[in-house]
């Protein structure tokens, strides 16, 4: 017997293995990719969409919040549980359901993690393009939850444009399928498209079907040097003018090369203020080269240094590999770390940049700049002490004029990683007050007890 | 306390642990299990709630997720804030082994280590068992004086399952006429298990004799065919001892490999064809460096062809046969060998080699246990099949 009902009830359902109590367990389960912690209750591990149903409806029978959780990858504390009750996580439904080759669509479990599904798919020729950089260690449910994007998402679009249908448990336990293999759909509301960045708030999604695409044969990455960041970022507008859509196009400052290269000795050249990252691909060799040509060149018209093709597969992945560390290997320079996900229009990159540069040298502490240049999706980190109350205290205001910027330049308060708690205070802000209205209502109207993901994304 | 001091972390290296998640999708025990409490992130967050308070007093169930733990260091090698996740496991070991937290079979295998000076109680006579079979004893034994000495290993030496290592291993040595003494009853356990497993003063004296033992050879080399003996004798036996050995410890794999190319080891040319994958032992391979040595053996043997398995070198799998793991949680450390012996069949080998006997064991068993048709060898086993008797 525990002290409290609920955590027996739970027992009673799942059976023992899957309800953990320990302490131990806890507090592997009150963490997310930020340093916000908070120890649930329990921790529940289900297998099915039944007996996430049945673990919400006993929740919403005792009042206790639940908070589904993916691999906590995400970096807006969205699934840390501040109010304690329930994390319910989705880790071991990760089955693959189906495989439609011809419809091209794949349906799975929602806790797969990205990378094993875009393996499975991969084998068959096939593509799920989502490319969050922590597809490795990110759920599709995850995924789907905060919108996720990546490199690839400037010419293949975001983790949404990919979803087809959810099965979805709702707060009161009853099961929800929306959507479905016919691509055009218009019967009732959209409410797939409802889900997706719903982060956890709304529903938990325990099944997904997925659109996918035939798999592009061929590839090119370069490296462009740049030694003035000014340069670099008027480039990234100066490609897409040229008519290219390269897969990816991605910016990094000297500091992320530096980090970079401090943490995998690369051989990255220390003496740039920034670097562009530029895929192109498709299933026309000659098509991909020629783009990349354009590239090339347009590049050194705008002040590149030096441009690198990748010459093999290896050379390609080291890249990427080197990309997918910058927000990670910051923590060697300080020990912390405040990163941002702001989008600005593609136009306004240049004097974003500038004006977060500003920011940085007013306060005293540096901001790195990298991100998903080609959506004008920029991470700047603020990398501080948090010992120091006074670092602390300046971090709070320059993450507020950070984000000052991207509304000023017409963007918004986060690209892909989400609102959480953790840009909850700006909502109001960057949506006006009838934006929230709507979608507090739409809250109230599927979780009237709040019992999901409680204190989450609405101010 | 640190008994391998390395020049790149500190007690408190795991404060740079940002949580990032990194080190979940190479973490043998978290994928199998898929509970974050089995993931190094967790270990490292239990680790900062011991030290900051938020749990407030270690139970045995808190020193249990130390310990259920494979040391591969698959996380380290991952994560990109360069925290050294599984140093600082083997120090946590440490530190709740200092509390009384030792898990029991591990504190009956401290007890017998330091008691028999093996891991499995024996009497000191027995690790000369293993030389019996031969077609002729092994010169090296009873040497007084020699230029190498081989350390067997406890495994090797004690664990009839694994004797045809060492006896593959000195027939190679015999035939490339090395000159090498055995340590017969004088080899003590390396340490390595006392000192992962909080008892560093009793690892000293296993190490303080030994060298005794090597140096009264005149030996100014050491081979050993144990992963784990050679990471240690090679990283841990200076730090510790705090002297310099005089001695060059070499790994089986980096010795052969020489010995191959100095054209000392005839080799068959009748040999068949065979498809072979490499599983790198984590001892030899990620935290020792060695990932060239063994792949240059299979390649110099006639009719071999090497393919690597998904992940290979750095990013190697462990076989479920690491840290002590199988006396905690055999199950766990069974799901993990059937994974990667599930990776090897993927390749379409025939044979998966590797070269360290706790691999070639647990492999084997996982090999049968899933019903594959996949032969598992060491690696002095398939040089000394190929070599001209
Ligand atoms: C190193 C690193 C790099 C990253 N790179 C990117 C990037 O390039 N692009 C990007 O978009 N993001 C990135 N992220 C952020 C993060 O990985 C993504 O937000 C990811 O989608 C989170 O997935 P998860 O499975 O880890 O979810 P979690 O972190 O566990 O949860 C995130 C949110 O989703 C909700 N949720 C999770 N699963 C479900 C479910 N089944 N049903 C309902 N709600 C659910 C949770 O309640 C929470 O609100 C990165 C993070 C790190 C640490
Ligand atoms: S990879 Fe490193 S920083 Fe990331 S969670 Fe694991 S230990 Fe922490
Ligand atoms: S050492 Fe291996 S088993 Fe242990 S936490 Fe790291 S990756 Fe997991």
């Amino acid at each position: 017997m525990s002290e409290h009902a609920w955590i027996d009830r739970l027992r009673e359902v799942l059976g023992p293995a899957k309800v953990l109590t320990n302490i131990e367990d806890r507090i592997a389960y009150s963490y997310d990719g930020t340093f916000a912690q908070q120890l649930p209750d329990v921790a529940v591990l289900p297998e099915s969409t039944e007996e996430v149903a049945a673990v919400v409806r006993i929740a919403a029978e005792y009042r206790v919040p639940v908070v589904p959780r993916g691999m906590a990858s995400g970096l807006a504390a969205a699934s840390v549980p501040f109010s304690g009750g329930i994390a319910l996580s989705l880790t071991r439904m990760n089955r693959i359901l189906e495989l439609d080759e011809v419809n091209r669509t794949v349906w799975v479990e929602a806790g797969i993690i990205t990378a094993d599904l875009q393996a499975y798919v991969e084998a068959r020729g096939l593509f799920y393009p989502p490319d969050p950089s922590s597809n490795k260690h990110s759920t599709i449910g995850g995924n789907i939850a905060c919108n996720a994007g990546g490199p690839r998402c400037l010419k293949y679009g975001v983790t949404g444009d990919y979803v087809m249908g959810l099965t979805v448990v709702l707060p009161d336990g009853r099961v929800l399928r929306t959507g479905g293999k016919a691509i055009k759909n218009v019967v009732g509301y959209d409410l797939t498209s409802l889900f997706v960045g719903s982060e956890g708030t709304l529903g938990v999604i325990t099944e997904a079907l997925l659109k996918l695409i035939a798999k592009p044969q061929h590839v090119r990455t370069a490296l462009a040097e740049f030694p003035s960041l000014d340069d670099a970022s008027r480039t990234v507008n100066a490609i897409l003018a040229a008519g290219v859509v390269p897969a990816t196009l991605e910016l990094m400052d000297e500091t992320a090369i530096a980090c970079i290269e401090e943490a995998m000795h690369l051989g990255l050249p220390l003496d740039v203020e920034a670097m562009l990252i530029i895929e192109t691909d498709g299933s026309d060799d000659e098509a991909v080269r020629r783009e990349m040509e354009v590239v090339e060149r347009v590049c050194r018209e705008n002040g590149a240094r030096k441009v690198t093709v990748a010459q093999d597969e290896k050379e390609r992945a080291q890249l990427w590999r080197a990309r997918r560390s910058v927000s990670p290997s910051l923590a060697r320079k300080a020990p912390n770390k405040l990163g941002e996900d702001i989008t600005v229009p593609r136009s306004a990159i240049p004097e974003a940049i500038r004006r977060i540069k500003e920011i940085s040298a007013r306060h005293g502490l540096p901001i790195v700049v990298f991100g998903h240049a080609g959506d004008g999706n920029l991470h700047p980190n603020i990398l501080f002490d948090k010992r120091d109350p006074a670092q602390w205290e300046k971090v709070e205001v320059m993450a507020g004029e950070i984000f000052g910027v991207a509304l000023d330049l017409g963007g918004t308060l986060s690209g892909e990683h989400g609102v959480g708690v953790l840009k909850r205070p700006y909502m109001e802000r960057a949506l006006g007050p009838v934006s929230i209205d709507v979608q507090r209502r739409i809250k109230e109207a599927l979780d009237p007890l709040n019992i999901l993901n409680p204190g989450k994304v609405l101010p | 306390m640190a008994l391998v001091p390395h020049p790149h972390i500190s007690e408190d290296d795991y404060l740079h642990c940002i949580r990032c998640g990194q080190c979940l999708a190479v973490c043998p025990t978290y994928r199998l299990t898929l509970n974050e409490t089995d993931s190094p992130r967790a270990r490292v967050a239990l680790l900062r709630a011991v030290r900051e308070g938020l749990l407030e007093r270690p139970t045995d169930r808190t020193a249990a997720q130390f310990f259920r733990c494979l040391l591969c260091g698959a996380c380290t090698f991952t994560c990109p804030s360069g925290v050294t996740v599984d140093r600082v496991l083997e120090l946590t070991r440490g530190e709740m082994a200092e509390l009384g937290l030792l898990p029991q079979p591990l504190v009956a295998l401290n007890q017998r280590i330091r008691e028999s000076h093996n891991i499995s109680a024996e009497p000191p006579e027995s690790r000369l068992l293993w030389a019996q079979n031969l077609p002729a004893p092994p010169t090296g034994l009873g040497k007084a004086q020699a230029e190498v000495v081989y350390f067997v290993g406890c495994v090797g030496a004690l664990f009839p399952r694994s004797y045809g290592i060492p006896q593959s291993f000195v027939q190679i040595l015999e035939g490339a006429g090395v000159d090498y003494a055995l340590l017969g009853a004088e080899e003590w356990c390396c340490g390595y298990p006392l000192a992962i497993n909080g008892d560093l003063e009793g690892a000293r004296e296993m190490m303080r004799h030994n060298l005794e033992a090597v140096r009264a050879t005149g030996a100014r080399t050491l081979v050993t065919t144990c992963p784990s003996c050679f990471h240690f004798w090679k990283h841990a036996y200076p730090a510790a001892l705090e002297e310099d050995l005089g001695l060059e410890v070499r790994h089986a794999t980096e010795f052969l490999a020489d010995l191959l190319e100095a054209g000392r080891v005839p080799l068959r040319d009748d040999l068949p064809e065979q498809v072979v994958t490499y599983h790198d032992p984590c001892d030899l391979g990620r935290k020792s460096g060695v990932f060239d040595a063994p792949r240059r053996i299979l390649r110099a043997i006639p009719g071999v062809t090497l393919v690597e398995m998904a992940e290979n070198q750095g990013g190697s799998h462990c076989c479920g046969g690491g840290g002590n793991l199988e006396s905690m949680d055999p199950a766990l450390s069974q799901g993990i060998a059937a994974r990667r012996i599930r990776q090897a069949a993927e390749t379409g080998a025939q044979v998966v080699v590797s070269a360290c006997q706790q691999c070639e064991r647990t492999l084997f068993n996982a090999a049968r246990a899933e019903r594959l048709r996949l032969r598992v060898k060491d690696i002095a086993e398939i040089v000394l099949e190929a070599m001209r008797r």
